[in-house]
């Protein structure tokens, strides 16, 4: 993403409109003096009578319409174009982040990207809606400004062109930390969003642990540090603005003593040229000040653009996919993994070495202790994340050389903590799948997972709304409508992690069921810690500490692995042995 | 209304700042209107030749009056500025302690990143409350006054334009946008609410949108949403835009109003022409304080609907009456209690099924329970209650024979041991989270919970949002450590283990009950083995207590309990 100014630079059209509306407008702003003047000198000065101005009333009138009108187009032309880049903005940051691998996802905290979404990204409107315009504004109409007061006192001129430079000297001195400071200032929004998010996902907690109290006071802080750091921005911006009214003014001064001077004890000027360039100097330096201000706001928009373009070039590995298309065989596709490695970062846990054969139609049971490595063999099976090590093939071709989607069409996988989406229980089933099905079918998906007596009961039935924003759900009842997600879809590869976990018993064998009339037409690979329900697996891995250290079926795992036995007997209400 | 009443009392607090902006706001304004008439009766004073003194002194007037507006226009922000920004972090916790008490109900009604979008989003859009609605028509009206009182001293007719002119820019063009602007009901807030709510669960559900290729469609979405977004965005500037250039254009016809009506005067001799130049700069100068007040209808009415927004969320918690904190009453933590619960039912807000039913039960201080049951039928809403996390059901619910309604609600977390069925972790390190459980915690006492559940983490490990980068049965083990190193006397414990693997449950719960041998202890689980040592097991389905009594009585009822336990045996053979 560019920078602002090199997009500002690049709207060609809009830079050209706004230049034509600065000359006119610096037109009408000499006219109107004129007018004025002219008219205040007939009356006043030369007795004129009343009808001899009407005319130039009426003209007068017309420049002033023209100028509120040409203030106006200025304005729209600013607002337009912020809208256009701010999407473009917002654009690319959703894009980036939908690029992002799941890995990269879970770092940082979501309140603060969802801040950068919003915040930062709106900060950038006062570059384009208030500077830009501004600042062509300026580089036009003191120019004119000046070119009229010359012409017609050059003295004036000449201290309007020795003050005028130190207008913008003193705007870039102050400016110049602004960005900066504005930076901070979006920064610690960015925080206090992040940190709000989070505690609001753990109020509960924070109560059952008497913290909610300190979380106030910590939101206090964090809002107060917030204030503080836009009263740093807002001071520095007030008295910039203060020296640059203290210039202008003391310039005015200077003029208006300079003509009143020549004016009375010289005579070297008639009343006309002095009034003219009197209203006429404060026009220059409100130009000049103006540009000041909004130099200020300019600042705070590439500060904000200077957040957003960091986080857009944040470099993420990307899980590679190739663009092959998976064989539809009527069967499900064969799967190996040879000698697949992969670990979560220097020093983190990894997964080595593990190789295995998951045959069509068979189903897999990943065994092991806690934190051993199971949900993370899913996610590389499923290619949410990618090996770092050896290969996972599936038909004769490494994962990576087919197409994303064509393998994920493939695919369910109810992981060991699925997502409720804020909509309907239907919609949070229908989410499985990626073509439009009937109300039937999501009926009997919900029936297979054993939700839809619970439905049934519900007022709304499927059109409750659930997950955030709407009715809770027993933990059991959310595990049971993600995994309708998988009996909807009926894919040919199923990685179901820890499906049964906090269900009871009888709710396990309606499931147990259901899975198993899937698991006809489907490779089945399970994760389990309730090992009754995988005996009947063709095939048992077993993980220790990210090493697969056994492989075979039950009867085969508990001659060799003892940790296995252990943990049957211990199931079984027997000790361990 | 009645919600901006709440952002002005709170504005009230900061009563000095806010008189000194009205205050600093005057002098700058009038300040302004002063050195440019002084600068055009100057003017014309030179003109017709008259004395030195006159000059000098108008030149000295005038470097006071440039002062006097300059360091006034900086007293005015900075005041004004203050206050707002003050005014704002204290609106942010005045909303996040009155939402606290709500939580979690308020959840089923809100998404959370709306309410995030709440208390940044809304709350920082009230500044224009106060910078562009409340103070500065005071001043624009104080400034007019002075003025007009001036210009009376010239001339009636001079003053009346400008007394009309206030009166057109500062009321009746500004109403007439509000009428406008009341048709078109801005969106804006809302969209922006939506925007972030979607952004969030973009981000939550990030691996399961990933999963089910839903990335793109979300991406689409979230773009459009943010298209509307900016669109309402653009709509209102320009609306605001519009009619502040409308105003300037009305503000330069009365000046052209004021040129004329002088001219005329002076043809007519009733006004001195040496004043002309002033007044008309008078009246080109005065109109700046009015002309943003076209743009008052369009901030008002954001500020409205900002306030509404904000306190709609927190309404419930003031209808209700129930006094934030509970009773007074501290609840005993010494000692473990005995909880009791008599004929009660419960149904969640808005729904109409009970989700408990007639509950009765009496858990002497000191014993182990345990509750089973299908899934949904009430276990974990059983607990809720036990938590007063929901203050509304019939019947009573009783620790050591005290009504939990009289109790304070800190005093009874404080009593507690939680482990929720799905626990929450803090973006930071593991110590940070444990710390969660009490202060002063020595590291050594962390670590030795740690190794009692079987986690080989250093207390500096870094966890990430929601503990994402943690396995299941991590994150259950460390909620376990944390309700361990509380220390309470009641355990609250819903299906602590679930995703544990056995041999390292059955280490924990040597550890947990080796602990709390005297503690009351409550424990939810689908594990039916084990069980044999509770002293009472209750059995719940749809709501209701169906069976309690030791394992050998609901063995030898042979009821639903028995029945579950065949089951089990048959999956095991
Ligand atoms: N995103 C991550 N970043 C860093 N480490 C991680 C991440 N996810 C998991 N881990 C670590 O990897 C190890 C294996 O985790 P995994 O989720 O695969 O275990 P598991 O076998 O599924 O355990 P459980 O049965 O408890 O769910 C754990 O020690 C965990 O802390
Ligand atoms: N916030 C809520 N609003 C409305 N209904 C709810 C809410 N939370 C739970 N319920 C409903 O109340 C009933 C009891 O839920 P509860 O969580 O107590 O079940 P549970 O016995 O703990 O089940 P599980 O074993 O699945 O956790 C369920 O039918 C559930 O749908
Ligand atoms: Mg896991
Ligand atoms: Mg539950």
């Amino acid at each position: 993403m560019k920078q602002l100014k090199e997009i500002a630079r690049n709207k060609k059209k809009q830079m050209y409109l706004l230049l034509l509306l600065s000359v006119l407008t610096g037109a009408a702003v000499i006219a109107q003096a004129y007018y004025i003047v002219a008219i205040v000198d007939l009356i006043f000065l030369q007795g004129a009578p009343f009808q001899s101005i009407v005319s130039l009333m009426g003209v007068l009138a017309a420049v002033l319409a023209a100028r509120a009108a040409f203030s106006y187009l200025n304005g729209r032309t600013g607002i337009k174009l912020a809208s256009e880049v701010k999407a473009d903005f917002r654009q690319s940051l959703l894009s980036k982040y939908r690029r992002n691998p799941v890995q990269a996802s879970l770092k940082g905290q979501s309140g603060k990207k969802v801040s950068v979404l919003l915040d930062s990204v709106d900060e950038i409107d006062s570059y384009f809606s208030q500077y830009y315009p501004q600042m062509i504004q300026t580089s036009v109409v003191p120019l004119m400004i000046l070119g009229a007061v010359f012409y017609y006192n050059w003295v004036s001129g000449l201290i309007m062109l020795i003050t005028a430079p130190f207008i913008p000297l003193f705007f870039i001195i102050f400016g110049s930390a602004a960005q900066k400071k504005s930076e901070e200032q979006l920064e610690k929004l960015a925080a206090f969003s992040g940190k709000f998010l989070d505690i609001l996902q753990g109020l509960s907690t924070l109560k059952l642990f008497g913290r909610a109290r300190a979380q106030r006071e910590a939101i206090r802080n964090s809002s107060l540090e917030y204030r503080d750091a836009t009263m740093t921005v807002l001071k520095t911006a007030f008295l910039s603005s203060l020296m640059l009214e203290f210039i202008s003014m003391l310039s005015i001064a200077l003029i208006a003593l300079e003509v009143g001077l020549r004016l009375v004890l010289y005579d070297q000027l008639t009343f006309f040229t002095a009034f003219f360039v009197l209203i006429l100097a404060p026009e220059f330096y409100n130009s000049l000040k103006e540009l000041g201000t909004a130099f200020h706001t300019g600042r705070g928009s590439t500060g904000a653009a200077a957040k957003v373009i960091e986080e857009l070039e944040e470099k993420e590995q990307p899980v590679k996919w190739g663009n092959k298309q998976i064989e539809k065989r009527g069967a499900p596709p064969e799967i190996q993994l040879r000698n697949v490695g992969f670990s979560y970062g220097e020093g983190a846990f990894a997964l080595k070495q593990v190789t295995g054969t998951i045959k069509p139609l068979t189903e897999t049971a990943v065994v092991g202790r806690s934190g051993s490595g199971k949900s993370t063999l899913l996610h590389l099976l499923s290619g949410i994340a990618a090996p770092g090590e050896g290969d996972i093939v599936v038909n004769g071709e490494t994962l990576s050389e087919y197409e994303e989607k064509s393998w994920f069409n493939e695919l369910s996988y109810i992981s060991q903590n699925p997502y409720l989406f804020s909509g309907t229980i239907a919609e949070n089933i229908a989410v499985g799948v990626n073509e439009t099905v009937t109300r039937e079918e999501i009926e009997r998906a919900a029936d297979k997972a054993g939700i839809s007596e619970m439905v049934a009961g519900l007022e709304k039935g499927y059109d409750t709304t659930v997950g955030e924003g709407g009715r809770g759900l027993s933990g059991g009842e959310k595990q049971r409508v993600a995994l309708a997600r998988a009996f909807l879809k009926k894919p040919s590869v199923i990685l179901f992690d820890e499906p049964t976990a906090g269900l009871d018993l009888r709710t396990e064998q309606i499931l147990q069921r259901s899975m198993k009339e899937l698991a006809e037409t489907s490779t089945v690979i399970t994760v389990a810690h309730r090992l009754h329900t995988i005996r009947r697996a063709d095939q048992i891995l077993f993980l220790d500490n990210g090493l697969l250290a056994g492989r075979g079926t039950h009867d085969e795992l508990m001659e060799s692995v003892p940790e296995y036995r252990n943990m049957v007997a211990v199931q079984q209400g027997g000790d361990t042995g | 209304m009645k919600d901006l009443k709440i952002v002005m009392k709170l504005l009230m607090k900061e009563r000095k700042d806010v008189f000194l902006s009205i205050l600093f706001g005057f002098l700058a304004g009038a300040g302004a209107v002063a050195l440019f008439a002084n600068s055009g009766y100057l003017i014309s004073q030179a003109a017709i030749a008259s004395t030195l003194v006159v000059l000098t002194l108008s030149i000295a007037l005038m470097k006071i009056f440039s002062v006097t507006r300059a360091v006034s226009r900086y007293g005015e922000r900075y005041f004004s500025h203050r206050a707002t920004f003050t005014k704002l972090s204290s609106l942010r916790v005045y909303f996040f302690e009155r939402l606290e008490p709500l939580a979690p109900r308020v959840f089923n009604r809100y998404r959370s990143g709306d309410i995030l979008a709440r208390i940044v989003g809304d709350v920082e859009s009230l500044q224009n409350f106060f910078l562009r609605v409340y103070y500065p028509p005071i001043v624009m009206v104080i400034v007019f006054l002075a003025t007009i009182t001036f210009t009376l001293f010239f001339s009636v007719y001079i003053a009346l334009i400008l007394a009309a002119g206030l009166f057109i820019t500062g009321f009746l063009v500004p109403l007439l946008f509000a009428l406008k602007q009341r048709k078109i009901q801005s969106e804006l807030r809302e969209m922006r609410g939506s925007l972030s709510a979607e952004a969030a669960e973009f981000f939550y559900g990030f691996r399961d949108l990933k999963l089910y290729q839903k990335l793109d469609e979300q991406e689409q979405q979230l773009g459009s949403v943010s298209n509307a977004y900016i669109s309402e965005q653009e709509k209102n500037s320009l609306q605001a835009l519009f009619s502040q250039s409308v105003n300037q254009m009305i503000a330069l016809i009365i000046s052209w109003f004021v040129l004329g009506a002088g001219a005329y005067l002076i043809a007519g001799g009733e006004l001195d022409g040496i004043f002309l130049a002033m007044l008309v700069m008078i009246s080109l100068t005065v109109f700046d304080t009015s002309t943003p007040m076209a743009a008052f209808p369009v901030h008002l009415e954001d500020s409205r609907r900002a306030a509404s927004r904000l306190f709609s969320v927190v309404e419930e918690g003031e209808s209700s009456g129930a006094e934030p904190g509970g009773g007074t009453t501290k609840h005993n933590l010494q000692e473990a209690p005995a909880v009791e619960m008599n004929n009660v039912s419960f149904s969640f807000p808005g729904e109409e099924r009970k989700a408990l039913k007639d509950i009765n039960l009496h858990l002497p201080a000191g014993s182990k329970t345990a509750i089973v049951g299908p899934s949904g039928s009430g276990k974990s809403t059983l607990l809720q209650l036990l938590f007063k996390m929901y203050p509304e059901y019939e019947g009573e619910v009783r620790l050591n024979g005290r009504l939990v309604e009289n109790l304070e609600d800190e005093s009874i977390w404080a009593g507690i041991n939680p482990v929720l069925q799905s626990n929450h972790f803090f973006y930071g390190t593991v110590k940070e989270n444990l710390l969660l459980a009490k202060d002063d915690l020595s590291d050594e006492a962390m670590n030795d919970v740690l190794g009692k559940v079987k986690l080989s983490f250093s207390l500096d490990k870094q966890i990430l949002e929601k503990g994402e980068n943690l396995s299941g049965g991590e994150k259950q083990r460390l909620a376990i450590a944390r309700a361990m190193l509380k220390g309470a006397k009641l355990w609250l414990l819903d299906e602590p283990t679930s995703s544990v693997d056995v041999l390292t449950e059955r280490l924990i719960f040597d550890h947990l009950f080796e602990q709390g041998k005297d503690d009351t202890l409550v424990l939810i689980s689908h594990r039916l083995t084990g069980l044999e040592n509770m002293d009472k097991i209750i059995v719940m389905e749809q709501g209701r207590i169906i069976e309690s009594g030791s394992y050998e009585d609901l063995m030898s009822r042979k009821g639903y309990f028995y029945e579950m336990k065949q089951i089990e045996k048959s999956v095991f053979a």
